[in-house]
């Protein structure tokens, strides 16, 4: 159990954590929320002494931070930051062993827990053990942050926004992988974010602060039915509210589906034709070397001007109507009710890169998930 | 030939980069340690580097009296510089986020900087290590005139009797040696660091 006792902490006269009091369960994940400065970062950082609090107590399982050697306490309490912070000159293995080294584990039992940890995420030592971190992505890298902070078995482990700093399918797949290690394990998990939709993901409780103290400490769901007052309703509607069809929270993104039948523009007509019959559609998205959008190509051009051995890009139909991931969904479905050649929207990214398609299918499920309130 | 003038000036340089090494390397990370002294201890090496070489020889033989302890010292003050700077520089470059990862995971401070921190800033401080190995040949040329021997005193002689052949000699020696070294340098340069020059 953690127990913050009227927690207290200024810096240069302002005060960022306000006479805290929170109490923490074991194997208990709780997220702590807030905008920007407040105080939510100091105060997950005070647990493991990286912030030294001003006045107050902070208890695990009855004894005070400040009496532990403050190395020994960090040993004990797993740590993942938004910036990774894998340390480039040891390898996935050497990484995710770091504390175990430093509790002086033996070699086996180290070795032992390393193929444990990434088979946990489906890697597998082959492949990945002897990797350098730079030779990894950034979803891969965090992942091996995540291990390395479960490697000695903490019984807590706190986390800086971790997932910050990727991109929205890798962060939606480690929230799932976290979660599942969390429930699995039973750690007590104190996890820091601005984002409501992360929150509402991962959190068993969810303490909202703003200017040094907590407005509200709640179960999501609880969360989401009464906010304690306007600012944590505010903050919570620019989030989530995903409740109406013309909601602008609801994102394109949201609603697309992943998988899309894209040829490359250096295809050629036949090879096209030969794809269409194979998965029986009507038309492909072509896309460049780089997944960039080009145009589509419909069986209908490749019948009248197609000529075998010709690249499909002299038949790219440029006038598909298309969508930003981040536009609100709504626009999409305008669009799609609009079109009459197609019956989907390509959604892009910024980069102008395929990510997804919208169909008359992805609507009706977005509709009916929320007249019945299922969940997607 | 004087074969024998390469081989003295070949210690004198393997001496004088140890002992910069070591110095060099001790002075940077104190800097890095202790910022309050930092800005002194990068002067007095900026400043030591200002003073012509062979006025630092002049001097230190008026302490040491002639001989290769004088042409050491003098090579080991003339050549800290880039030991010193890069040392400071690279661990100072050393990305704020290890470092929290490293404090984090409950690391001692030596613990940090001789398993983290040093190995991390260490291509940098290899550079510099390279740089002034290669500057101290050429330093170490000066040691003639204090009775340091080496291929200073080929060069000395060749051109004191007009001889072409020797200072050519001299010459090709120190290029030779230079270009060895550097090349050397490169290829343990390039071992160390293969993962980190992808």
């Amino acid at each position: 159990m953690i127990e913050y006792r009227n927690v207290t902490k200024s810096y240069g006269g302002k005060q960022v954590v306000k006479n805290l009091n929170l109490t923490i369960a074991d194997g208990e994940f709780v997220v702590l929320i807030g905008p920007s400065g407040c105080g939510k970062t100091t105060t997950l950082k005070m647990l493991n002494r990286l912030i030294e609090m001003d006045s107050g107590e902070i208890l695990i399982n009855g004894k005070n931070v400040a009496e532990y050697n403050p190395e020994k306490l960090r040993r004990n309490i797993g740590y993942v930051i938004q910036q990774i912070g894998l340390f480039p000159n040891m390898t996935v293995e050497e990484n995710i062993c770091v504390v175990p080294k430093l509790l002086k584990w033996d070699k086996e039992r180290m070795h032992k827990r390393v193929l444990e940890l990434l088979e946990l995420v489906g890697m597998t030592y082959e492949e990945s053990g002897k990797k350098y971190p730079n030779e990894m992505s950034g979803g891969q890298q965090q992942r091996i942050g995540v291990l390395r902070a479960l490697a000695a078995e903490p019984p807590i482990i706190l986390m800086d926004e971790p997932f910050g700093a990727l991109d929205p399918i890798t962060r939606d797949s480690l929230q799932d992988e976290v979660k599942q290690l969390q429930k699995r394990l039973g750690i007590t998990t104190i996890f820091v974010t601005h984002d409501m939709n992360e929150a509402i993901k991962m959190a068993d409780r969810i303490v909202f602060m703003s200017g040094g103290e907590i407005l509200q400490a709640d179960t999501p769901e609880e969360m989401l039915r009464a906010p304690a007052n306007d600012t944590v309703r505010e903050f919570m509607g620019k989030h989530v509210a995903k409740t109406r069809m013309d909601d602008p929270a609801l994102h394109c993104g949201d609603v697309m589906k992943k998988k899309v039948l894209t040829a490359e523009s250096s295809k050629k007509t036949l090879e096209c034709l030969e794809l269409m019959s194979a998965r029986e559609v009507d038309s492909l998205v072509v896309v460049d070397s780089a997944r960039k959008y080009l145009g589509i190509v419909t069986i209908e051009a490749l019948r009248e001007r197609g000529e075998a051995g010709r690249p499909i890009t002299e038949l790219l139909d440029t006038s598909a109507p298309t969508v930003q991931v981040d536009e609100p969904a709504q626009q999409a479905f305008g669009k799609l009710l609009a079109s009459k050649a197609l019956n989907y929207v390509i959604v892009l990214d910024e980069q102008q890169r395929v990510v997804g398609i919208i169909t008359r299918t992805s609507m009706s499920k977005a509709l009916a998930s929320v007249v019945w309130g299922v969940k997607k | 030939m004087p074969w024998n003038r390469v081989w003295e000036h070949l210690f004198l340089v393997l001496a004088g980069s140890g002992f910069t090494i070591i110095f060099g390397l001790a002075l940077g990370i104190t800097a890095y340690l202790c910022p309050k002294i930092s800005k002194a201890i990068l002067w007095s090496v900026d400043v030591l580097q200002t003073i012509p070489s062979l006025a630092t020889l002049g001097i230190l033989m008026v302490l040491f009296g002639g001989g290769k302890t004088t042409v050491i010292v003098g090579m080991v003050l003339y050549s800290l510089l880039p030991i010193v700077r890069n040392t400071h520089t690279a661990l100072n470059g050393v990305s704020p986020a290890v470092k929290e990862a490293a404090i984090g995971m409950g690391m001692s401070r030596l613990y940090r900087l001789v398993f983290v921190e040093f190995p991390v800033a260490f291509p940098i401080i290899f550079t510099g290590i390279r740089i002034s190995a290669v500057t101290s040949i050429s330093v170490a040329v000066f040691g003639t005139f204090v009775g340091g021997g080496g291929l200073g005193d080929t060069l000395y002689r060749g051109i004191y009797i007009q001889n072409m052949k020797l200072i050519l000699f001299g010459t090709a020696a120190l290029m030779v040696m230079a270009i060895l070294m550097d090349s050397l340098l490169n290829v343990v340069e390039k071992r160390l660091f293969k993962h980190s020059m992808k």
